[in-house]
């Protein structure tokens, strides 16, 4: 890695503060961050990085009666350990607990893993060697280049990465918030392809707790081509909300989380085996495939139908 | 060229702790070589950066830096607890955990340079306890933790009967990912006390690659290991 120099800031408004300048990036668990450095896939190098860890109090798991306070600091591991999560929020420890490895799930931390860049190999390219619509370039590499991982479901921001969080469709799906230190985003308009972020934060704007309502069904399903270390080609969480609607939310298939409303009709009576296979043709009646990613269809397909087949039958 | 059984060669390697040469980078580096079987015994010696010279601790390089070179700013150093030592040594704001074991401390065993991304495991320490990739942590910010290699858990008499496991299994192929699921192996026995399951066993250590395909070997040696140290509990 190149150089740069390491702050470690006392409170998250201290570290919004030096995050608004411009050679300054955050640091919490670094397993995207320190990647991305070492590749130097980005137009810029940061002077600096600020610590995110020793900030106190943003490392815990609370409940007030209707939902759930974690922590930005808190590790995956622990949100997909915990009791509380477990019970009141379920589809979000099954997707803490899939993300990547055993190992960099006791390291990453829940905020990092909403706020990570996306995962396309052309966005990514080590040197910055493509400098993409998402870098200030004019076109996608994706659209005409090797796009097997890609979105099916559109472009979005001049872009056609797959959100690659597992965290992400969950907290879409549970009606998350996100509370930052200027305002509180829902989770479902939180994640978008805006510049180098998949999320909708501004300069010396950072994440510090997310509030998830409580509700008792809720699942995730990950499609992955390894079991471990290994980022979604589909995604797909399920919850029900207080009013008894459920909320699907397709991840990986598109720059953000996308909400599928279109099935969501398809269950509105129930969930059967026959609602829950509508509801996956539905999921997948508008896709946009590009040349070498057309097998994602299916695996959207069949994932919306077993994660709500899940929730009722389990 | 003579033939060394490999189990031989093994127990040598985990015997014969890294050291001897000493760093160039970094402000200290450990020289010492293993007692025949004994735990080792450490010895860390502080390198001047500039001129080369020695000395025992770190108190008088402070002393010789600021009489010899007081044009120089001392580099920043930080107090890192491994194992059962502590060393002061020299680190860049932008090294990882890794790069500092490897050139500021001269601990080889977890210092693996495999994917360098967090992708293979081969670089797995535990700090604090939990188990964490070297190479995408930032040596500054282990200040203050503890941080336990393969090294110190082979020295261990503690688990001695993991490590025999471990050589009895034949888990080392080529051995460069073996210190990293050997670090993972304490992990896991003192997360499910001592009665890991094999299923559970594999789940934790999904995150360790081995390109020779020993994965097997480790189930068995942990398993192993588990039920002898069981009863020691």
């Amino acid at each position: 890695m190149r150089p740069f120099k390491h702050i470690q800031a006392s409170t998250i408004e201290e570290a919004a503060a030096l995050a608004a300048h411009e050679d300054v990036m955050v640091i919490a668990g670094g397993t995207d961050l320190l990647g991305t450095l070492k590749d130097e896939c980005l137009p810029y190098y940061p002077n600096y990085l600020v610590d995110l860890k020793t900030v106190p109090g943003l490392d815990t798991i609370e409940e007030t009666d209707t939902e759930l306070v974690i922590g930005a600091l808190v590790k995956l591991q622990d949100i997909a350990d915990s009791e509380l999560v477990k019970t009141h929020a379920q589809a979000l420890a099954e997707a803490c607990g899939r993300a990547a490895s055993p190992t960099i799930r006791n390291m990453g931390t829940i905020g990092g893993n909403i706020c990570q860049m996306h995962r396309c190999w052309y966005f990514r390219c080590p040197d910055n060697r493509f400098v993409c619509a998402r870098k200030g370039g004019k076109e996608c590499y994706a659209y005409k280049g090797d796009n097997r991982y890609h979105s099916i479901l559109g472009i979005e921001g001049n872009c056609l990465a797959a959100s690659s969080h597992d965290s992400a469709p969950a907290l879409a799906a549970l009606g998350a918030t996100i509370v930052t230190t200027a305002r509180e985003i829902p989770a479902e308009d939180f994640f978008h392809a805006n510049g180098l972020r998949s999320n909708v934060l501004e300069n010396g704007e950072l994440v510090k707790e997310i509030r998830v309502p409580k509700t008792e069904k809720s699942r995730f399903e990950k499609f992955a081509l390894r079991k471990s270390i290994d980022f979604p080609l589909v995604n797909c969480a399920v919850a029900e909300d207080a009013d008894g609607q459920i909320h699907i939310v397709l991840g990986a298939c598109y720059p953000s989380p996308k909400r599928m409303t279109d099935a969501e009709e398809c269950v509105k009576a129930g969930v059967t085996e026959e609602s829950a296979q509508a509801a996956g043709d539905a999921a997948v009646s508008k896709v946009m495939v590009l040349s070498h990613n057309e097998y994602k269809v299916e695996i959207a397909r069949t994932l919306v139908k077993r994660t709500l087949l899940r929730l009722v039958n389990e | 060229m003579a033939q060394i059984p490999r189990r031989e060669f093994l127990k040598a390697g985990t015997a014969a702790l890294a050291g001897a040469t000493l760093s160039a980078l970094g402000l200290g580096s450990i020289t010492a070589s293993a007692e025949d079987g004994a735990a080792e015994k450490q010895v860390f010696v502080y390198t001047c950066p500039v001129c080369g010279k020695q000395f025992a601790d770190f108190e008088q390089l402070r002393g010789h830096f600021t009489t010899k070179h007081k044009e120089l700013d001392l580099p920043k150093t930080v107090t890192f607890s491994i194992n059962e030592a502590e060393y002061d040594v020299f680190v860049e704001d932008h090294w990882t955990l890794r790069e500092a074991l490897i050139r500021a401390i001269g601990l080889t065993g977890n210092a693996k340079q495999m994917c360098d991304r967090g992708g293979c495991g081969s670089c797995t320490v535990l700090i604090d306890g939990k188990p964490a990739l070297s190479c995408t942590t930032l040596a500054v910010e282990c200040a203050g933790k503890h941080i336990e290699t393969s090294e110190g858990i082979a020295a261990d008499p503690e688990y001695r009967p993991l490590l025999e496991a471990y050589v009895r299994n034949d888990t080392a192929q080529c051995g460069y990912c073996t210190p990293a699921q050997f670090t993972m192996a304490k992990y896991i026995l003192n997360k499910y006390d001592f009665a890991p399951t094999e299923e559970q066993i594999r789940l934790e250590l999904s995150g360790n690659i081995c390109r020779c395909g020993t994965y097997a070997r480790h189930v068995k040696a942990i398993m192993e290991a588990a039920a002898e140290m069981k009863g020691g509990q």
